[in-house]
């Protein structure tokens, strides 16, 4: 008997999607892989406030970019019920029909479905991501850990080129609005997460031809 | 349910053809499965020869241009900008792609695959017209479509007026006959179907002494209660008349009226001042007038013209004729119908016009009420064509008298002309700036002159003569001698026989303005809005196609077919193998026809300068779709006259 895992002490066992997710993990993606193979999820995700211990997702929204083509097939928009109301969030993001609501444990299973041997594309990634884990920590997500791709750094990067002083940049020129602004992407559903996605996704093939353009050929080079 | 993404890409579909004609639920599935796609300006998206890849294409932002290699060039076929269908080969046959695709400026495009769009195609038959109809961007136009895309009109075309009698709609004045006709109590039948007789009418009241209507007595009344029991003509009328009589008051609205005379089978409805049999008599209305003021029956209208001697009523009746004009074109009935009706009522009026210009000379020339003329319409009337009352080209040709008589024809012969031309100018039709008018003494001769003025053309084609030449061999007898005319087409014929260089020059005349197949191109480089260029219909897509008809069907010999669309169709009859170009250059011009006339009713003018941007995009296309056989038709031209090879 597993008296460790009776009382609580060592972690449940993880459920098999999440195992089949883990185990995805391992292949790794070949640093030759030209850009245009190359295969990516975007994700966005409506939060309660932007405290990744204590604020949660409200909702959740995907699409693919596959071979350059943002694939309208694989769009996906989930909503949470929110545990506590948070009026303000509510009041940011529109949130104020009813929405189908699904369960935690669909939202992630989706996302760890859709992420298996993709590069994550978000921009500022990293509080999407850190969100996400929070959500699926009590299901046994520990961690993801896919290659991800930052939109905000893409752009500043294609700017800049790799070496800049983070501290030099005008950030607030490299929000999503001026960001859409600047490559002539109509602001549609801004503050829905599939909105936001599918804006992040188009800012990614404009992104990804400007790389191109600057010499940047592979998965390797789009990474360093 | 649909995400906002899966949302967006609907919203932006459902505003374009084909997909404007899928039902909610099928759209649904359709932008559900698209791709979409970005391209730098002047990346290849795909390229002639090229396998068709398996979904076809709709720009979604920025312009994609379709290319073409031209002698080591790549020239721009046609651009396709926001809601353009591109690349739809895949979609059809699975051909190898016949153009190239390039991008013109950052575009982001909507790939949807052709797998769920094949079941669509067979299923919708809006959708499958749309494609079989080449309203796609590089779809080649397949020559025998133009016949389809008229149907694609009359599918998508809007009705003002679905159930189309305009008996209700609109209508408010009552034209009712007044003074009435109408005799005394005690009268005889003698005495009332000479009253009758004298006013032309086919009905008499019968008034009491107060002037109150107490019956009425129609043609059909004398037939069964008077000459059918054999009673003498001096029965009194009260023995045979109807009664009582129907009446109503004169501020009824038309409808009112017609139901009430559909309510009691009337043929005929009295006006009271009071609207009651008890009070005085105001006037009387038949289910002819009825008919008539609905407007939209020809015959009706034609008959009316027939019978009028009032210059007044002419011009009212032509523009009922407007009315009606308009109706047949929003409700998509043939062009040629609608054409030989239009025409049908110009030449009416014209007959009654000489008609009535001859009785007026009458006493003037009292020996001349024998001489022949024939009095010749030109131009577009000359061919049958005119919907609107454009300007006049006219003229009058007469049989030629002996010297001592000259003068005084002449002198009768202008007097005619002007007349007539005062009628017609009442009808609301416009003078020539040109004057080429039969007001103009040169255009108003004797069979020898007019012989000799088409000799002069026909042996001397330089310019002004070709000029002279697309105007006025398009002659045709509206009223008068249909001999004189004929003779002169004879004459045509003789002369053309003698010296075949004269087609040589009228088909190259007829290539001086050509197809203007980069029109839209431009308009839409230049989508900037500040373009207010118009598209001038008549001179850069109707007169190409009608100069060329006419140099092939004089080419031929062909007599007595003058309709630009006529000739086609009888071109395509000589020429099996050239049948679907002639026939499709034929449909080609009724659709010019057509929107220069909607265009014209629409902005009150000649209907021809068109906006390119007041178009939608299928009527864009269509226009557009309907230039590619003047291309053709001007190749040919271009290699039967050896134009290349002829000097000017």
């Amino acid at each position: 008997m597993n008296w460790k895992a009776l009382f609580g002490s060592s972690p449940l066992p993880s459920p098999a999607y999440i195992k089949s997710y883990e185990k995805s993990l391992v292949r790794k993606i070949a640093k030759s892989k030209p850009l245009s193979e190359l295969e990516f999820l975007v994700v966005d995700t409506e939060t309660t406030g932007l405290d990744t211990k204590k604020d949660q997702v409200l909702s959740y929204g995907a699409v693919q970019v596959i071979n350059n083509r943002i694939r309208v097939s694989t769009s996906r928009e989930f909503y949470l019920k929110p545990k506590i109301r948070n009026r303000e969030a509510i009041k940011v993001h529109g949130l104020v029909q009813e929405r189908p609501f699904v369960s935690r444990e669909l939202l992630i299973r989706s996302f760890l479905e859709d992420a298996a041997q993709k590069i994550l594309v978000g921009h500022h990634l990293g509080f999407d991501l850190a969100m996400l884990e929070r959500a699926g920590r009590s299901l046994g997500l520990r961690k993801i850990k896919n290659p991800g791709l930052d939109t905000y750094d893409l752009a500043v990067r294609l700017d800049r080129g790799r070496y800049y002083d983070p501290r030099t940049i005008p950030s607030r020129e490299y929000s999503l609005d001026r960001l859409c602004e600047r490559y002539g992407i109509s602001l549609d559903d801004r503050h829905t997460a599939a909105g936001d996605a599918f804006l992040t996704a188009q800012l990614l093939i404009k992104l990804l031809k400007v790389a191109a353009a600057k010499g940047i050929r592979s998965y390797g080079e789009l990474m360093v | 349910m649909a995400n906002v993404i899966v949302n967006r890409i609907i919203d932006f579909l459902k505003n374009y053809p084909p997909f404007s004609f899928l039902s909610e639920e099928l759209l649904g599935q359709v932008a559900r499965e698209v791709d979409l796609l970005y391209f730098e300006t002047d990346e290849l998206l795909f390229q002639k020869g090229e396998p068709a890849k398996s979904y076809f294409f709709v720009v979604k932002e920025g312009a994609i241009k379709l290319t073409e290699q031209v002698a080591e060039k790549e020239e721009t076929v046609e651009f396709c900008d926001e809601g353009d269908v591109f690349g739809v080969l895949a979609l059809l046959g699975k051909r190898p792609y016949i153009l190239n695709a390039r991008a013109n400026e950052p575009s982001l495009v909507i790939a949807v695959p052709v797998g769920i769009f094949e079941t669509i195609l067979k299923e919708n038959s809006q959708v499958s017209l749309y494609f079989a109809s080449g309203f796609a961007a590089g779809q080649v136009v397949v020559r025998s479509s133009l016949s389809q895309t008229q149907k694609v009109r009359a599918l998508f075309g809007t009705r003002r007026n679905e159930n189309g009698l305009m008996l209700f709609s609109g209508q408010r004045t009552i034209r009712y006959s007044d003074p009435v006709i109408h005799c005394p109590l005690g009268a005889t039948v003698a005495e009332a179907v000479a009253e009758m007789a004298r006013a032309k009418v086919g009905s008499i009241l019968v008034v009491d002494g107060n002037q109150h209507p107490r019956g009425i007595i129609t043609d059909k009344d004398l037939r069964n209660r008077l000459i059918a029991p054999g009673l003498p003509y001096d029965t009194p009328v009260d023995r045979i008349m109807s009664h009582p009589v129907i009446t109503a008051k004169t501020d009824l609205e038309f409808s009112q009226v017609y139901l009430t005379m559909i309510k009691h089978r009337l043929h005929h409805l009295v006006f009271t001042e009071d609207g009651s049999p008890d009070s005085a008599l105001q006037g009387i209305i038949s289910d002819h007038d009825i008919l008539l003021s609905q407007g939209n029956s020809p015959a009706v209208l034609i008959k009316a013209l027939q019978e009028s001697d009032d210059v007044h009523e002419l011009a009212k009746l032509r523009n009922q004729a407007e009315e009606m004009l308009r109706y047949y074109l929003e409700n998509e009935l043939a062009i040629d119908f609608i054409a030989g009706i239009l025409t049908e009522i110009n030449d009416t009026i014209i007959r009654k016009a000489i008609e009535m210009a001859k009785k007026r000379l009458e006493p003037r020339f009292p020996e001349l009420q024998e001489l022949e003329f024939s009095f010749l319409v030109l131009g577009s009337e000359g061919r049958g064509e005119q919907l609107l009352r454009t300007d006049l080209d006219n003229a009058l040709v007469y049989q030629d008298v002996s010297e001592n008589r000259r003068e005084q024809t002449e002198n009768f012969m202008q007097l005619l002309a002007r007349d007539v031309m005062e009628v017609l100018f009442s009808c609301g039709f416009h003078s020539c700036p040109a004057e080429m008018m039969a007001t103009n003494p040169r255009w108003c001769q004797p069979l020898s002159q007019w012989k000799r003025y088409f000799s002069q053309w026909i042996r001397e084609p330089d310019p002004q003569s070709l000029m002279m030449a697309s105007i006025f061999f398009d002659f045709r007898s509206a009223g008068g001698k249909q001999a004189l005319a004929d003779a002169l087409t004879q004459h045509v014929y003789d002369e053309i026989d003698q010296g075949n260089v004269f087609l040589n020059f009228l088909a190259k005349n007829a290539l001086l303005n050509p197809p203007p197949l980069g029109f839209f191109r431009n308009f839409m480089i230049e989508k900037s809005g500040k373009h207010a260029e118009k598209f001038d219909i008549k001179l850069r897509a109707m007169m190409p196609l009608a100069d060329a008809a006419r140099v092939l069907v004089l080419s031929h010999r062909v007599v007595g077919i003058n309709n630009t669309f006529k000739r086609y169709e009888k071109l395509a009859e000589l020429e099996p193998n050239q049948a679907t170009l002639f026939r499709d250059a034929g449909k080609a011009y009724e659709i010019f026809m057509r929107i220069r006339a909607l265009e014209g009713l629409a902005s009150e003018s000649s209907g021809r300068f068109i906006q390119p941007n007041s178009l939608g995009k299928l009527q864009r296309q269509l226009l557009k779709n309907a230039f590619f056989p003047i291309d053709e038709i001007q190749k040919i031209l271009r290699v039967r006259f050896q134009l290349d090879y002829f000097g000017s």
